[in-house]
């Protein structure tokens, strides 16, 4: 199955370096050395096996735009699964950027009623006062965008906001990703796991948790276990459990080494990072110091063939 | 370096020669820092590099640290606890207000773009205050900023700064032939300075060889091609095996301290109610590795909850954290352990994965046997800063 995803945005607001961070393995630190994508750079991604991302990285310098929301029109919004408009939040031009904006979503509503929206404020790391630009400006865009459905996402390349949106973006790609999380819950109970959390294996993007029925929504919810004990467990954990092993993964690299397992056992808690199926990587969080983790390790090598199968019916 | 010691002995510790610094005053109340100078031109980077090193700065913060306008001393606890002497730009030997012989090193900080004289006359100043007190003083040079340069005009001005300051030195008086200054390549933005700091670091500890010894007997026992004690808090190693330190595995190293520490706060419970309890790894518990071959026997599924309990009483005074991670998904790949040594110091080894899976038992114990001599060298090592 193949889906469409379409990244726009102005010249140099960071497309072509959040694709590089999340599909590439490459540290954010490597993006300046980027050129401006001319015209559209079009990318077939493996994501979940059988589910194909096609990523159509249009370049954003004028003459370009001019052409998609012309000549182009109907090639570059037909069919969409996705748009991902990217806004430099620093941008010189915040006028253009939203009538450009607003171009592009009525081509989009005319050819794609039904792809969904989102719209990544990038460069957050270089205001002061994220949490007040992004307020600010997502007021500024549901005006803009009237009745269509948009998700907003504060985001950079230097921290772990990037994958917390790309997450959210590949979970609607998804479509069966609720029976993922019912399944992982099961898991979850038979190793007496606090919580179950799928990666995908390349993106490190979470596909699904163990911890609510949807997936990657609201990760603020306490977490069920066997003994009945409550954790509230950091908000922000899937997205940074992304970022962390996706910059260790890069180091391993540096080293001609392939990241492959980890496990952990610390004064507050157990965890086991494994390959679960071909595509995914399962990270199994222990607080109860019953459990052992070698019998974890067995019980995720014993459930493989299980979630193959799941995957594979996850995305017809 | 190659003493055949593997115990410790503290009676050899204590009588080593020269210690400029236990002449100091000695209040018996406080612990005995050793004395580290930070020296250099104005905005070369000295306040970056203590705040980078020891107050988790991130390194672009950097950028809006203030000039130092007076002396600032920083009491720092590594495996030796030291106080670093932060300076101004244009301190002078007599501006200190004590003796510089007092210090154990001097750090000189150098922009790597700054081929002029007067950072070399500066630093030849301090020498020369330095040296007729205290000949066995450390001088360590940070080329720093060297992240500026392209590879080639790095090692080019790095070979002219080392020049100058040497010829400097020799055309001063000919008993300086005796000052071997060391140099480094440094930045704030990669490990070069971490492992630059920890060669300064490794001249303070006094134990250093019962450590080096320690850790090569258990890389010998392990097959481990490389194993580092590393100050966690700080990321910097106190010691190594004698096999040489390759950038890349010391980075790798590095690295992964960092993420285990981030990823340790991560799952943490805020509000689980008992305190999870853990089996002991104390020295008697080596056994706790067949885990592997117990819990096979009992083959739980995804679909049954029957699994094998700890059936050992749980006591966390003796828990030890550790970590692994395996880096090659075929076998004759390699993995990276963690083992928590003292509430401060780890130790990281590099160990053949069919070791780490199919001997975990010998590895648990060697752990343990170095854990024992590491604790018992830090015990001795406080008391005698402690004035005993
Ligand atoms: N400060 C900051 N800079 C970023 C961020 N993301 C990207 N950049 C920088 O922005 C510059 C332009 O990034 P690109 O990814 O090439 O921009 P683009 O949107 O692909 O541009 P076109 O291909 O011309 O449309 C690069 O120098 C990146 O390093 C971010 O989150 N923060
Ligand atoms: N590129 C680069 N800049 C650095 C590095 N280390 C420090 N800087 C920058 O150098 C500038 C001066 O750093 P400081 O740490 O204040 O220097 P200082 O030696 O303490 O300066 P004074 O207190 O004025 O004597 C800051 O803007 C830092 O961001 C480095 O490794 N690379
Ligand atoms: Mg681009
Ligand atoms: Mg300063």
């Amino acid at each position: 199955m193949k889906k469409k995803v379409l990244l726009m945005g102005a010249s140099g607001s960071g497309k072509t370096s959040m694709r590089s961070l999340i599909f590439s393995n490459n540290p954010a630190s490597l993006t300046s050395r980027l050129g401006a994508t001319i015209d559209v750079e079009q990318n077939h991604v493996r994501f979940l096996g059988d589910l194909i991302l096609n990523l159509w990285d249009c370049g954003g310098q004028d003459s370009f735009m001019d052409s998609y929301l012309t000549t182009q029109r109907p090639t570059i919004f037909q069919q969409v699964g996705v748009m991902i408009y990217v806004f430099d939040i620093e941008s010189r031009e915040p006028g253009k950027d939203m009538e450009y904006y607003r171009d592009c979503l009525d081509g989009l509503r005319y050819y794609s009623p039904d792809a969904a929206i989102f719209l990544l404020l990038h460069k957050m790391d270089l205001v002061r006062d994220p949490q007040q630009a992004l307020e600010k400006r997502r007021q500024e865009l549901e005006e803009v965008s009237g009745d269509a459905t948009i998700s907003v996402f504060g985001t950079t390349i230097f921290d772990q906001t990037l994958y917390k949106a790309w997450s959210s973006i590949v979970h609607t790609l998804i479509p069966n990703a609720g029976i993922l999380s019912k399944h992982l819950s099961i898991f979850a109970q038979a190793c007496g796991a606090t919580e179950v959390i799928l990666f995908e294996r390349t993106t490190f993007l979470v596909v699904a948790t163990s911890s609510s029925g949807s997936g990657v929504a609201s990760s603020a919810v306490p977490t069920y276990t066997k003994d009945g004990a409550d954790h509230q467990l950091e908000p922000t954990r899937y997205e940074r459990t992304s970022e962390l092993i996706k910059a260790f993964k890069y180091t391993c690299s540096r080293v001609r080494e392939e990241f492959h397992t980890l496990e952990l056992d610390l004064h507050e808690f157990s965890a086991i990072l494994d390959e679960l199926t071909k595509n995914t990587y399962v990270l199994v969080i222990l607080h109860d110091p019953t459990i052992e983790t070698a019998a974890v390790k067995l019980n995720i090598r014993l459930a493989r063939n299980k979630f193959e199968t799941l995957q594979a019916d996850s995305l017809v | 370096m190659a003493s055949n010691y593997i115990s410790y002995d503290a009676t050899a510790s204590n009588q080593r020669p020269q210690r400029p610094l236990l002449n100091g005053t000695r209040r018996s109340s406080s612990v005995q820092r050793t004395k580290v100078l930070f020296l250099g031109l104005r905005r070369s980077g000295k306040t970056s590099i203590q705040s980078v090193l020891f107050k988790d700065m991130p390194p672009k913060q950097t950028f809006y640290i203030e000039t130092t306008m007076r002396i600032t001393k920083y009491p720092i606890d590594t495996v030796v606890p030291l106080e670093l002497w932060d300076t101004p730009g244009n301190a002078t030997p007599e501006s200190i207000g004590i003796p510089i012989g007092q210090f154990r090193s001097l750090i000189f900080v150098i922009d790597i773009r700054d081929l002029y004289n007067q950072p070399i006359t500066k630093l030849v100043d301090f020498v020369t205050a330095a040296y007729q007190s205290n000949p066995d003083i450390n001088i360590e040079v940070f080329v720093h900023k060297s992240e500026k340069l392209q590879e080639d005009d790095k090692i080019e001005n790095f070979r002219q700064i080392q020049e100058r300051v040497t010829d400097r030195l020799l055309d001063l008086a000919p008993e300086y032939e005796g000052v071997q200054p060391n140099f480094y390549l440094t930045s704030v933005y990669d490990h070069s300075l971490h492992e630059a700091f920890s060669r300064v670091l490794h001249k303070l500890i006094d134990s250093l060889p019962y450590l080096e010894d320690m850790l090569n007997v258990f890389c010998a026992n392990s097959q481990s091609p490389k194993a580092f004690l590393f100050d966690t808090k700080s990321r910097l190693y106190v010691a190594t095996d004698a096999s040489p330190v390759d950038s890349a595995t010391h980075n790798l190293c590095c690295d992964y301290l960092e993420m285990l520490t981030s990823f340790g706060t991560l799952y943490k419970s805020a509000s689980a109610s008992p305190p999870r309890h853990i089996q002991p790894t104390g020295p008697n518990a080596p056994s706790s590795s067949s885990a592997n071959g117990t819990s096979s026997t009992s083959s739980p599924t995804a679909s049954t909850d029957a699994l094998p309990q700890r059936s050992r009483k749980p006591n966390k005074e003796m828990f030890y954290p550790s970590a692994a991670t395996s880096l090659h998904p075929a076998t004759p790949g390699t993995t990276l352990t963690y083992h928590a040594i003292t509430s401060s110091l780890a130790l990281l080894a590099l160990v053949p994965t069919a070791v780490y899976e199919g001997r975990r038992g010998l590895l648990e114990y060697n752990v343990v046997f170095f854990r024992e001599g590491v604790q018992e060298i830090c015990d001795v090592e406080k008391e005698t800063r402690e004035g005993g």
